[in-house]
């Protein structure tokens, strides 16, 4: 791939608008929650479109179109069977008691819904969770760089560590999620382009259906048996692994993205910012699911594009959108196609970085080393936080360069620690029986229940490490799928089982925190309908690829 | 200070000026791959910044 004046002019103008975004906010930074929580004062349609952003990282953008490419329509069920329900779960029944209890973070909430050593667990599991995806995020997008643009590894981490750290530094949160909805509308109208000239040299849709296997083009007439579908996954793997214990784990626990809800400015905008970025996200596998389609169909069509080969002679399924856009991008727009490459990179770093710098300003330093500092002390330390955050991230990428296998060992050990999450916060939120203790080990131990079922499981030559194989499944997605779903039924019984033996709250203290000792809210702008209107879409879209 | 620091603005005027540029590119270019590509993009682009600045102004004439 060779870039032209008009393709760095483009590349330049992004990175002085980013920039500039930080330099301006710098000036409205007076205290620790304008830096770390945005004074809770961001509208509407900027929570919604930066609570998608911060997800729209690398994995999403190059990893759903390599999916797209290697599964077919199928992983459209990342969204439209997993993201969408969650989103609206969240925004119906969670958020009320994430902004109503007025915690600063995840980690916050379960401090006051159970106890201290819950949100330790979870503040120091989330903290090296998001430096390290902020690191292998960062080795991907220098890799990417060095293979179609040949710049050299340390050029691509130090500048855009360089500019992620310019302007969180800069102006904190709020600069991270302002240039988070610029990203998304770069990755938006950046990659677009490729999937209508993909689809138009493949001949539309039907083009693409008839140049890939049956199984590729729909989400679930294949999905009766393990054996008939890419995926190696069955229907009820699917539903319980991906569509529940998965989506909602994810969308409805991680601080990530529930962050960006939580600084709405009023609860009926927190509410309703998951609900419509559902909107935009039923519609995201058409920008990056599509490529990979794309990408294989015009491969099996013999057209003058393929799909790149590994050193070993396997297809690169990685470099199906990369690749697209070398080959059709014209000098100018391909400009801005490696620009929103750049963009998902830096959105997916800076958003860890800036759930990492408040957990750690709250619920780490606060909490446990300094409970008394003055604001200014806080803010400098949530400063120093972020500056901390993005050299470890640097480090990380240097230390995954080193080890080849250590990104996809990472990825498992936050499986393990993601999966049972979701069991406590059902049982925190919803069954106000449930205890600190209980949540406590249901957490830990359903996290060593995830490791041990991978350790006696095996799916293509990985897992099985404890030496006894129980089970042998098709795919690595579908014992990821099996992983979670035990560590979740597991977290789940061990909590139960743990609050019925141990002294629960007073009832007193749970209000706010609890659904059935909560006042039911009185909300003129109530998120319900559009709830319904978004889940009726979802279905639709999955009855259109059945 | 503060209505250069409004998303909108800030929205506006890099999509505006990309789109620009790949308008430019578009006449300028003598040779290249799917040309058209530039003006399809470029037009769709600097629209879309513009919608943006002219939200942005009307907002800002609403709460003066």
């Amino acid at each position: 791939m060779h870039l032209a004046f008009p393709d760095y002019l483009i590349i330049g103008l992004y990175f002085a608008v980013v920039l500039s975004v930080g330099f301006m906010i710098k000036f409205k930074i007076k205290t620790t929650n304008d830096f770390l929580m945005s004074s809770r004062s961001v509208p509407l349609w900027i929570t919604s479109l930066a609570f998608i952003s911060a997800n729209l990282g690398a994995q999403e953008v190059i990893g759903m179109a390599a999916s797209g490419a290697k599964y077919g329509i199928m992983t459209s069920h990342f969204y439209w069977l997993g993201a969408i329900p969650a989103m609206v779960f969240l925004g119906i029944f969670m958020m009320p008691f994430y902004y109503g209890s007025r915690a600063r973070s995840v980690p916050e909430y379960l401090a006051l819904r159970f106890d201290d050593k819950t949100r330790g667990l979870n503040a120091i599991a989330f903290a090296f969770m998001t430096i390290f995806s902020s690191g292998i995020s960062l080795y991907a997008l220098a890799l990417l760089l060095k293979v179609i643009l040949g710049w050299s590894f340390e050029f691509s981490i130090f500048m855009a560590a360089g500019i992620v750290l310019a302007y969180t530094f800069l102006g904190g949160l709020t600069s991270a999620v302002y240039n988070e909805v610029l990203q998304f509308f770069l990755i938006v109208l950046g990659i677009a382009p490729v999937v209508f000239i993909g689809l138009y040299e493949a001949g539309g849709w039907e083009g693409v259906s008839k140049h890939l296997p049956q199984a590729m083009v729909h989400t679930w007439k294949y999905m009766g048996s393990a054996d008939d579908n890419p995926m190696g996954v069955n229907m009820w793997s699917m539903a319980m692994g991906l569509g529940f214990v998965m989506s909602f784990g994810y969308w409805c626990t991680d601080f990530l993205v529930v962050q960006r809800a939580m600084i709405a400015r009023s609860m009926s905008a927190a509410r309703r910012t998951p609900i419509i970025a559902s909107f935009p996200k039923m519609m995201m596998p058409f920008i990056v699911i599509f490529p990979g389609l794309i990408a294989l169909a015009l491969t099996n069509a013999h057209s003058d594009f393929s799909l790149p080969l590994k050193a070993d002679g396997r297809t690169d399924f990685d470099m199906a959108l990369p690749s697209l856009i070398a080959h059709y991008y014209p000098s100018g727009l391909l400009g801005v196609g490696v620009t929103a490459l750049l963009a998902s990179f830096m959105s997916g770093m800076a958003g860890n970085v800036t759930a990492f710098n408040t957990v750690f300003t709250f619920d780490i330093y606060q909490a446990y080393i300094k409970k008394d500092g003055t604001d200014e002390h806080y803010l400098r330390v949530g400063k120093m936080a972020t500056v901390f955050g993005i050299v470890a991230s640097i480090g990380t990428a240097y230390i995954t360069a080193g080890f080849n296998n250590l990104n996809d060992f990472l990825q498992l050990v936050f499986s393990f620690v993601n999966a049972p999450l979701f069991a406590t916060f059902l049982l925190g939120m919803f069954w106000k029986r449930t205890t600190g203790h209980g949540a406590f080990w249901g957490l830990l131990l359903g996290t060593v229940l995830a490791a041990i079922f991978h350790g006696v499981t095996v799916a293509e030559g990985k897992g099985g490490w404890l030496g006894l194989n129980i089970h042998e499944f098709r795919s690595g997605m579908g014992q990821a799928f099996g992983v979670a779903t035990v560590a979740w039924v597991g977290c789940f019984i061990i909590t139960i089982m743990v609050s019925l033996f141990t002294k629960p709250k007073e009832e007193k203290e749970l209000v706010g925190l609890v659904y059935s000792l909560t006042p039911k809210l009185e909300d003129a702008k109530s998120p319900v309908l559009i709830a319904i209107v978004m889940i009726i879409l979802g279905i639709i879209l999955n009855l259109i690829f059945f | 200070m503060k209505k250069l620091s409004d998303l909108r603005f800030i929205i506006g005027i890099f999509f505006s000026l990309s789109g620009l540029v790949l308008l430019l590119t578009y006449f300028i270019a003598t040779e290249s791959n799917h040309p058209k590509m530039n003006l399809y993009s470029g037009g769709a682009m600097f629209l879309f910044g513009l919608v943006m600045l002219l939200l942005f102004y009307k907002g800002d004439a609403e709460n003066a």
